[in-house]
C-alpha cells in the first residue's frame, strides 16, 4: 500500500513534469502523438511496462537530439483501462491532430480500423491487431509490424516440430487462449495447419471472468494430455495460467506462449518452478546496449521515467518492447520527414514512412539496439515487414534468447492472409483498395 | 414566478389530462427538444456526438427500458446488457441476412427478439419475486453472453468473435458504420429515442402503466381487484425488452460499429441500472437526467484538467473520475433517496409556490 501510494504521488509528480514539458513543445515545433494508453483495469500490468518504455524512449530523444530533425515528439497518453468504449472517446479527442493513433485493444482496433480510411490516420499496432491487416493494398492505414499473430503461431509451430512441421503428426496440440477477439486470432491458421500437417489441435478458452482461476481448463489439459500447450494470454491470464501450470507440475518445456505472455513479473511469482517456459518475442532485452543506456541516463537517472525501479522493470522485456515500438514510429516519421522534405509529416506522410520501415541490422546497429529487435522491411503491399522472432526462455529468474531467427512460414499464411482480406474489404464495402501500390 | 400555475383553467377533461396540464412544462421540453434537434447539431463537434450526445441517449433510452420494468412494474432486472445484445445481434443478422432492409425496420424488429427472449426470462417472474428474481436474470445475463460466444452463426462465422456494423445507407443518407457522418447518426438515434419515449410516457400514464404500478406497489392487492398479474408481468418483460433491445441495436448500429460479447456482460447492465436508479425509479425523465450524470460527466470531468491547465496525466485524470463520479453518486442518493426525477419534481414545486415557503 505504501509503495502503491508512493507510486501514485511520483506518477502525479511526474505527470506535472512532463506536461509542462509538453506544453513548452507546444509552441516549437512538434509532432502529437497519442497513444490510447491503459495504465488502469483489468490489464494494467501488461500495460504499463509497455507504455513506460515507449514514452521513455520519446522523452530520451527529446532530451539526447531535441527531438527528430528539430521537430519535439508530443508524445501523449489517453487512458481507456483497456476499455472500448473509452478507447471510441479517446480516438475521437485526439483525432483531429495526430499523426497516428495506437490503439493498442483489439477491440478498440476493430472500431478504428474501418474508420480509418475514412479519417486517414494511420493505425500502429505492432505485434498485434489483425494478422490479414499485413496486406497493405487492403489495409491501407493500418500496420503491424514485425510480425502477426498467424506469423507467430507459424514460428511456434516450427519450433516444437524443430523446423519440419510434418514431425507433428499425430501429436496433440493444445491452444489456452483468452476468450476474445485477440485469443481467437491464431485459431483459423493453427486450423489449416492441424489439417494439412496431421497434428490434432484442440483449442481451450479461457473467459474473461476465469482468467484468475483455470482450475476447469487445467484440469481439462491433464485429461487430455496434450504434447504441447500453447498459450494466447493477456493480462491476468498470463499469471493465472503459469501458476496453475506449476501447481499442476505441467512440464514447462511443453508450454509456451506468445510474445504478449512473457511478462517478466508474471513469471517472478513462481520464479524457478517456472523454470523452461518459453515465449516466442520479436525482441530481446538488452539494458547494456547503447540505447538503453541513453535511456538510463537521460530519462531514469534524473528522474523523469515512471518506471518501478524497485521491481526491475528496466530489464522486462515488455518494458524494452515499448521502446523497439516507438522506435519503429519514430522511423516511420524520419523517412517521412526525408521523403517530403517536412518538418512535421502529416498523418499520409508518416503512413508513407512506415510503409517504407528498413530496419535492418545496419540500422539497428546505428541506433544502438544490436540484436534486440528482429530486422524487418515493409512495402506497400506489405505491412507487417514478417521479420520473424527468438524463443526466450525463463531461466528462473529472467527471460534469455535460446533460439536463433525463427521465420514464419510465409508460403503457408500468405494465401489465408488474402482470403482473409478480402473477406473483410466485401463485408465492408465499398472499401477502397489501393491500386498504386504495383508490388 | 416563472412557474406560475395561477390563471391556468381547464375547461375540458381533455385538458385536464393532457401530458403537459402546466403551460411552462410544455414550453420547457419544446426548448429542450430545439435544444436537441437544432442547436446541438449546430454546434456540436464530432466529439461531442460521439462521446456525449449519442451515447447519452443510447443509455438513457436502455435505462428507459429498464425502468419500465424496475421502476413501474417493479421487478428487478440484472440482465438489461444481456437483453441490449440480443437486440444488437438479432439486428447484425437481420441486415447481414436481408442488406436490402431498413434499418428502421431492422432496429425495431430487432427489438421483438429480445422482447421474445426478455419475456421467456420473465417466466420465474410469477412465481419469485425480489432478490431471488434478480437471480433469475443475473442467469439470463451470464446464459447470453455465454451464448454471443459459443454460437458463431450469430456473428457470421467470423474469426474474432465480434460484429462489425457494415454501410447502411437510408434514404440516401449513410446512418451505420465507418462511413456515416456522426450529426446523420445523431438525429437517427435522436428520432428513435424520441419515439419511444414518447409512447413510453403514453404508455405508463394509461391504463396498462397503471396496472404495472398497482403490481409493483402490492400484487396480492392488485390481484384481488382483478388485475391478471400473470399478463401484467410478463407485459412489463416485453415492453421493456423491446426498449433495452432496441437501445442494444442502437448502441452498435448508430454508436460503436462493432462489438465483442463480453461488451454487453454484466457491467453494461450495472451501469444502466445505475443510471435508472440515480435518475430515479419510475419516472422517464429521470433516465436522461441519470444518463447525463453517469455517462456525459466523466467525459467532461476528463477535460477540465486541460481547460484550467493543471498539468496531470491521463491515467491520474481517470482515477480521479472514478472517484469523484462515486463521491457523486453517494451525494445525490443522500440528497435526495428518490432519483434526480425527484430533486427536479421538488425544484418545481418550490418554484410553482415560490415566493411562499408552502
Amino acid at each position: 500500500m505504501k509503495t502503491l501510494l508512493k507510486n501514485a504521488l511520483m506518477a502525479g509528480a511526474l505527470a506535472a513534469g512532463t506536461a509542462f514539458a509538453a506544453q513548452a513543445a507546444m509552441a516549437q515545433d512538434s509532432i502529437y502523438l497519442p497513444n490510447l494508453s491503459y495504465r488502469t483495469g483489468p490489464f494494467a500490468s501488461t500495460g504499463i511496462p509497455l507504455m513506460n518504455g515507449q514514452r521513455d524512449y520519446m522523452m530520451m530523444l527529446n532530451e539526447r537530439d531535441g527531438g527528430v530533425n528539430g521537430v519535439k515528439l508530443g508524445y501523449d497518453e489517453c487512458e481507456t483501462g483497456y476499455n472500448t468504449e473509452k478507447g471510441v472517446e479517446c480516438y475521437e479527442k485526439t483525432k483531429a491532430d495526430a499523426a497516428i493513433t495506437q490503439p493498442w485493444s483489439t477491440g478498440i482496433t476493430l472500431q478504428v480500423l474501418p474508420k480509418t480510411n475514412v479519417d486517414k490516420i494511420p493505425v500502429l499496432a505492432p505485434g498485434y491487431g489483425f494478422s490479414p491487416m499485413a496486406d497493405g493494398k487492403t489495409f491501407q492505414w493500418a500496420f503491424n509490424p514485425p510480425a502477426s499473430y498467424w506469423d507467430g503461431a507459424s514460428m511456434i509451430l516450427k519450433a516444437i516440430s524443430d523446423g519440419n512441421l510434418d514431425n507433428l503428426e499425430g501429436k496433440k496440440i493444445a491452444l489456452l487462449h483468452l476468450d476474445h477477439p485477440y485469443g481467437k486470432e491464431p485459431i483459423p491458421l493453427f486450423e489449416a495447419m492441424a489439417e494439412k500437417h496431421g497434428f490434432t489441435f484442440l483449442p481451450i478458452p479461457v473467459g474473461l471472468k476465469e482468467m484468475q482461476n483455470q482450475s476447469a481448463q487445467w484440469l481439462q489439459i491433464r485429461r487430455e494430455r496434450p504434447d504441447f500447450v500453447l498459450m494466447w494470454g493477456w493480462g491476468a491470464m498470463n499469471a493465472g495460467a503459469i501458476t496453475e501450470a506449476a501447481k499442476t507440475r505441467y512440464p514447462m518445456d511443453q508450454f509456451i506462449g506468445i510474445w504478449w505472455s512473457s511478462l517478466d513479473s508474471d513469471l517472478k511469482l513462481v520464479g524457478e518452478e517456472g523454470k523452461g517456459y518459453r515465449a516466442i518475442s520479436w525482441n530481446v532485452p538488452n539494458s547494456d546496449s547503447p540505447v538503453m543506456q541513453d535511456i538510463k541516463k537521460y530519462v531514469v537517472d534524473p528522474g523523469k521515467s515512471l518506471i518501478n525501479q524497485g521491481e526491475g522493470e528496466f530489464d522486462w522485456v515488455f518494458y524494452q518492447r515499448g521502446v523497439m515500438i516507438s522506435m519503429m514510429l519514430v522511423e516511420g516519421i524520419k523517412a517521412a520527414q526525408e521523403e517530403f522534405d517536412a518538418k512535421v509529416p502529416t498523418p499520409e506522410q508518416v503512413r508513407w514512412g512506415l510503409e517504407n520501415l528498413n530496419i535492418d541490422e545496419a540500422k539497428l546497429e546505428e541506433l544502438g539496439m544490436t540484436g534486440m529487435l528482429v530486422p524487418f522491411k515493409t512495402s506497400c503491399a506489405d505491412h507487417t515487414g514478417h521479420g520473424g522472432g527468438w524463443m526466450l526462455e525463463w531461466n528462473g529468474s529472467k527471460f534469455e534468447k535460446v533460439s536463433d531467427l525463427i521465420t514464419p512460414d510465409r508460403e503457408a499464411i500468405a494465401p489465408l492472409e488474402a482470403e482473409k482480406a478480402k473477406e473483410y474489404a466485401e463485408a465492408n464495402a465499398p472499401w477502397p483498395v489501393n491500386d498504386e501500390c504495383k508490388m | 414566478m416563472l412557474y406560475r400555475t395561477a390563471g391556468q383553467f381547464k375547461t375540458s377533461y381533455e385538458a385536464d389530462f393532457a401530458l403537459f396540464p402546466v403551460k411552462q412544462d410544455s414550453i420547457l421540453l419544446a426548448a429542450v427538444l430545439v435544444l436537441a434537434f437544432v442547436v446541438f447539431p449546430l454546434t456540436a463537434n464530432e466529439f461531442a456526438f460521439r462521446a456525449l450526445l449519442i451515447p447519452v441517449l443510447i443509455y438513457a433510452l436502455a435505462a428507459l427500458g429498464l425502468n419500465i420494468l424496475t421502476g413501474y412494474a417493479g421487478q428487478l432486472s440484472l440482465g438489461t446488457g444481456a437483453f441490449m445484445g440480443v437486440g444488437a445481434y438479432a439486428c447484425y443478422k437481420l441486415i447481414t441476412i436481408f442488406p436490402e432492409m431498413n434499418l428502421l425496420v431492422a432496429i425495431a424488429l430487432s427489438g421483438f427478439f429480445s422482447a421474445a427472449v426478455g419475456v421467456a426470462f420473465g417466466l420465474p417472474s410469477l412465481r419469485i419475486k425480489g432478490f431471488y428474481l434478480a437471480i433469475a436474470t443475473l442467469a439470463a445475463q451470464f446464459f447470453l453472453v455465454w451464448l454471443f460466444e459459443k454460437w458463431a452463426w450469430l456473428y457470421n462465422y467470423n474469426a474474432s468473435g465480434a460484429i462489425q456494423v457494415p454501410n447502411i445507407d437510408m434514404f440516401g443518407f449513410t446512418v451505420a458504420g465507418p462511413r456515416a457522418p456522426a450529426i446523420t447518426q445523431y438525429y437517427f438515434v435522436l428520432i428513435v429515442v424520441s419515439i419511444v419515449t414518447f409512447f413510453a410516457i403514453n404508455v405508463t400514464r394509461g391504463r396498462i402503466g397503471r396496472i404495472w404500478k398497482s403490481v409493483r406497489d402490492m400484487d396480492i392487492a392488485a390481484e384481488l381487484v382483478g388485475i391478471n398479474l400473470m399478463k401484467a408481468k410478463l407485459s412489463a418483460f416485453f415492453v421493456s425488452s423491446y426498449v433495452v433491445g432496441v437501445a442494444g441495436a442502437l448502441f452498435v448500429f448508430a454508436w460503436r460499429g462493432a462489438a465483442e460479447p463480453n461488451l454487453f456482460d454484466i457491467p453494461l447492465s450495472f451501469r444502466v441500472l445505475f443510471i435508472a436508479i440515480i435518475g430515479g425509479l419510475g419516472s422517464i425523465l429521470g433516465n436522461f437526467l441519470g444518463a447525463i450524470l453517469i455517462v456525459a460527466l466523466p467525459v467532461v470531468l476528463g477535460f477540465l484538467p486541460d481547460v484550467f491547465g493543471v498539468p496531470i496525466s491521463s491515467s491520474a485524470v481517470e482515477h480521479l473520475n472514478v472517484m469523484i463520479i462515486g463521491a457523486l453518486i453517494v451525494t445525490f442518493l443522500i440528497v435526495e433517496p428518490h432519483g434526480l426525477a425527484r430533486f427536479w419534481a421538488v425544484i418545481r414545486e418550490k418554484l410553482i409556490i415560490w415566493p411562499f415557503p408552502h
